[in-house]
């Protein structure tokens, strides 16, 4: 019996002690655990574009020459202290003095221009690169110790907003893309990367800038969107930038805000019977938004009447959204068939898994919708392979007609970023191709100022009223979970970057 | 012995050159991953030059060629995601999951022979309609709920365990009882009929005439009877573990080689599919060799033969 007790309080001692050994509590130290949803396959500050490589590089390590402000679009400085326009092909930037790389280098016009080089080099294939420069003809050159001149070969009204993209690096960096120790100017030196298991930062004693209250990042990767909540609850990690909708229900600890992305089902206009307006209108008729807020959707996403989110550049704020009214949307599909128009010619709609949250109950619920409205369609749901062969060029010649879902994101400060692509005869994910809009495209592309936002806004409106290219669904929202140690609130550019200098400490 | 091993092994050899092959082709059929690498809005000349720039344009038999050249001189390739080679990166994963592999088997063997063992030892009595009930109900268990709810009950409720990640003992309960409930619960089953055919045997009769005790027995002459069939399935379990425990490793953030195969896969990260198909194909058709040589040693008879 003394030995069966004494075993008893052996094993009980054990248990607490193992299970006591771990014991979460909010820590006090100022140091910050981030959980992000990706591990990044790469930390090369070229690839910076890339939200789960943003989020820990972007003006964290590697900072910009410009930063674009995310309330309204407008572009701050950060290591460039001003620009300006000397020629529509040449633009100088003044780069700040006195400050210095991770690794001792200074920053001046030199250095900044071998990192431009670098981002820009087509052996590379940066995604600073590829997504914002794609054909453009860039060259850059030193004018004394810290100015620099960009030069291209036709007019780039929004080089400052281009050059937000522009993360420098020390002119030590390895040419090819794939550093894993990247040197920058930021707040934050970059310290170890476990593969798989997490990134650090360590803050940066010879930053120029205000010196950050947060010494040391640490960055874990778990896929699951509640296993990254039950985290932050637990005060394993104290933010988690990204959740899932159903995983937000603590509403002291989770943050919605606009994440600048815009879904969208792509209308292929060029395939019957949708190549017909009154098809495309009835489809935007058939589709109760309203009933997808708030259940599919979160309660914060708010009707879209265009691409681009009211932040940007071109944004036109005039454009009502489609109201939802089954009996006009009837009408038209019944007048499209009295005129000889197949309405009852399958159409499918290609989704893709996960591209938001409830991305497939949300497709199911459109189906719904547009079926009740006379259509005949088909759901085919696809992993992002699959999907990008219908989303982007080169369509297949023999496709049928399609709704594709999609989402959009552009918080570069200008819908230029988004419109040719989506809507130029030419656009890598356009199926349009209307003359008038062809030309406020080109025409805003180029243009400054007021002129350049009322371009944009007349092609926005063209589109929305003239053309309908797209069943118009919403600009998103995403969710965050802050534990409340941390005094830090989400905006729209968490999306895509993470600034520690940002958080403080409640 | 040594002959049907080295016989065993060359066939094993030629079955992973056969699916080596054929992953090539068959990753290859689903097109070019030039897109997934490129930014959605990438101009269709940047996607072209892409493509060109990594040989994607090739026709498939000049693919083949070079890969065929390429692992002459072992190198399979870097990872397109990772930028580095493709071996580095799957030899990193490996033995996250052996090792979750190795830990949930033992504990799942070791806890079915005893469950089971004592389960045959009287059929139909309490113990072995509780344990029947408890083990159907484990092997049909689906891992990714009883994940989430045990981050949920014993993480976030009660605070006793951390929610995910690698590090000490602690990190490690969740994640082998997760793995461990299905195996357990199926060797269960196994064990319990296979030791229930064994225990009513003749030589079974024979030991208690002669007087030999309860314990050895079961444990004794029993067991290493019914552990045939059982070996047979545990071998197929721990396979299946083996092969990638995705759901355990997604969920709780260990960086195992079925996370890092399904993201491969998705990616079009050829490289990496084919170098983490060869190294998983290595460790199971050696899992099938200790089997076969766990069998030998267990019966004398297939050792003889």
């Amino acid at each position: 019996m003394t030995v069966k007790k004494i075993s008893l309080a052996i094993s009980t001692a054990s248990i607490l002690a193992i299970v006591g050994f771990f014991s979460p509590a909010y820590s006090a130290s100022k140091n910050l655990t981030v959980v992000l949803s990706e591990e990044p396959d790469i930390v090369d500050p070229c690839e910076a574009t890339r939200s789960n490589v943003g989020r820990i590089v972007k003006q964290n390590v590697s900072e910009t020459l410009v930063e674009i402000d995310p309330k309204d679009g407008s572009i701050k400085a950060r290591l460039a202290t001003g620009w300006k326009q000397t020629d529509n092909l040449t633009w100088h930037f003044d780069i700040r003095k006195g400050v210095k790389f991770h690794d001792g280098e200074d920053l001046n016009a030199k250095s900044v221009v071998k990192s431009i080089k670098r981002a820009l080099n087509p052996k590379y294939d940066c995604e600073i690169r590829t997504k914002f420069f794609g054909n453009m003809s860039v060259s850059a050159s030193a004018i004394g110790s810290h100015t620099v001149a960009i030069k291209t070969k036709k007019p780039q009204p929004i080089m400052p907003a281009l050059m937000g993209t522009m993360t420098i690096v020390s002119p030590n960096t390895q040419e090819a893309k794939g550093v894993r120790n990247p040197q920058g100017t930021g707040p934050y030196v970059f310290g170890t990367w476990t593969p798989g298991q997490s990134v650090s930062l360590k803050r940066f004693a010879g930053y120029w800038g205000d010196k950050p209250v947060v010494e040391n990042v640490k960055y874990v990767f778990r896929k699951e969107s509640a296993v990254r909540a039950a985290m932050v609850k637990t005060g394993e990690a104290d933010i988690a930038p990204n959740i899932a909708v159903q995983d937000a229900t603590d509403s002291k600890m989770d943050f919605s805000y606009f994440n600048s992305e815009t879904a969208r089902l792509r209308i292929d206009m060029s395939r019957k019977p949708l190549d017909d307006i009154r098809v495309r209108k009835a489809m935007n008729l058939a589709v109760d938004l309203d009933a997808l807020r708030g259940t599919i959707f979160a309660k914060g996403v708010v009707k879209q009447t265009q691409i681009v989110v009211p932040s940007i550049n071109g944004h036109n704020p005039r454009l009502k959204p489609w109201p939802y009214n089954l009996k006009e949307a009837k009408k038209l599909v019944a007048a499209a068939k009295a005129d000889g128009v197949d309405v009852g010619k399958e159409i499918v709609m290609i989704g893709r898994l996960g591209i938001y949250p409830n991305s497939t109950e949300a497709m199911e619920a459109m189906h719904a919708m547009l079926t009740e409205a006379g259509f005949n369609l088909k759901i085919k749901m696809m992993e992002t392979a699959g999907w990008l062969n219908f989303l982007s060029r080169p369509y297949a010649e023999d496709r049928g007609p399609t709704l594709v879902q999609g989402q959009h994101d552009n918080n570069n400060g200008d819908a230029v970023f988004s419109m040719y692509n989506k809507y130029a005869c030419k656009g890598a994910q356009s199926t349009t191709c209307d003359s008038k809009v062809e030309a406020g495209i080109k025409a805003a592309t180029v243009a400054t100022g007021d002129k350049r936002r009322d371009t944009w806004q007349e092609v926005q409106r063209r589109l929305h009223q003239d053309i309908v290219p797209d069943v118009q669904m919403f600009h998103m929202v995403g969710f965050s979970r802050v534990n409340p140690r941390i005094n830090f609130t989400p905006s729209i550019s968490t999306n895509s970057e993470l600034q520690v200098s940002q958080v403080k400490f409640n | 012995m040594k002959k049907y091993l080295s016989k065993r092994i060359l066939s094993s050899l030629l079955a992973v050159t056969g699916l080596f092959i054929m992953v090539f082709f068959l990753a290859r059929l689903t097109g070019d991953p030039g897109h997934l690498y490129l930014p959605i809005d990438a101009p269709l000349e940047v996607r072209k030059e892409f493509s060109e720039k990594h040989g994607f344009n090739d026709p498939i038999y000049i693919q083949f060629g070079r890969f065929v050249s390429d692992l002459a001189n072992g190198n399979f390739g870097d990872s397109l995601r990772k930028q580095r080679p493709a071996i580095d990166v799957v030899l990193e994963a490996i033995p996250v999951t052996l090792s979750l592999a190795a830990v949930a088997m033992s504990i799942a063997l070791f806890g079915a022979i005893l469950i089971g063992s004592l389960a045959a030892y009287k059929p139909n009595g309490v113990f072995d309609r509780v344990s029947r009930v408890v083990s159907l109900t484990a092997a049909s268990a689906p891992d990714f709920w009883v994940a989430i709810t045990a981050i949920l009950i014993f993480s976030v409720s009660l605070r006793w365990l951390p929610t995910s990640g690698i590090g000490g003992f602690p990190y490690w309960i969740m994640p082998i009882g997760i793995l461990v409930i299905r195996p357990l619960g199926l060797l269960v089953q196994v064990v319990r009929g296979s030791m229930i055919t064994a225990l009513s045997s003749d030589f079974i009769k024979t030991a208690r005439a002669k007087g030999v005790k309860e314990k050895a027995v079961i444990f004794k002459h029993g067991l290493r009877n019914g552990l045939l069939p059982v070996i047979t399935v545990a071998g197929d379990q721990a396979a299946a573990i083996a092969n990638g425990a995705v759901i355990v490793e997604t969920i709780f953030g260990w960086p195992g080689i079925g996370k890092l195969m399904i993201d491969s896969i998705l990616q079009r990260d050829f490289a990496v599919v084919q170098a983490s198909i060869l190294i998983t194909a290595i460790v199971i058709l050696s899992i099938n060799i200790i089997i076969d040589i766990a069998y030998a040693v267990l019966d004398p008879r297939i050792r003889h033969k």
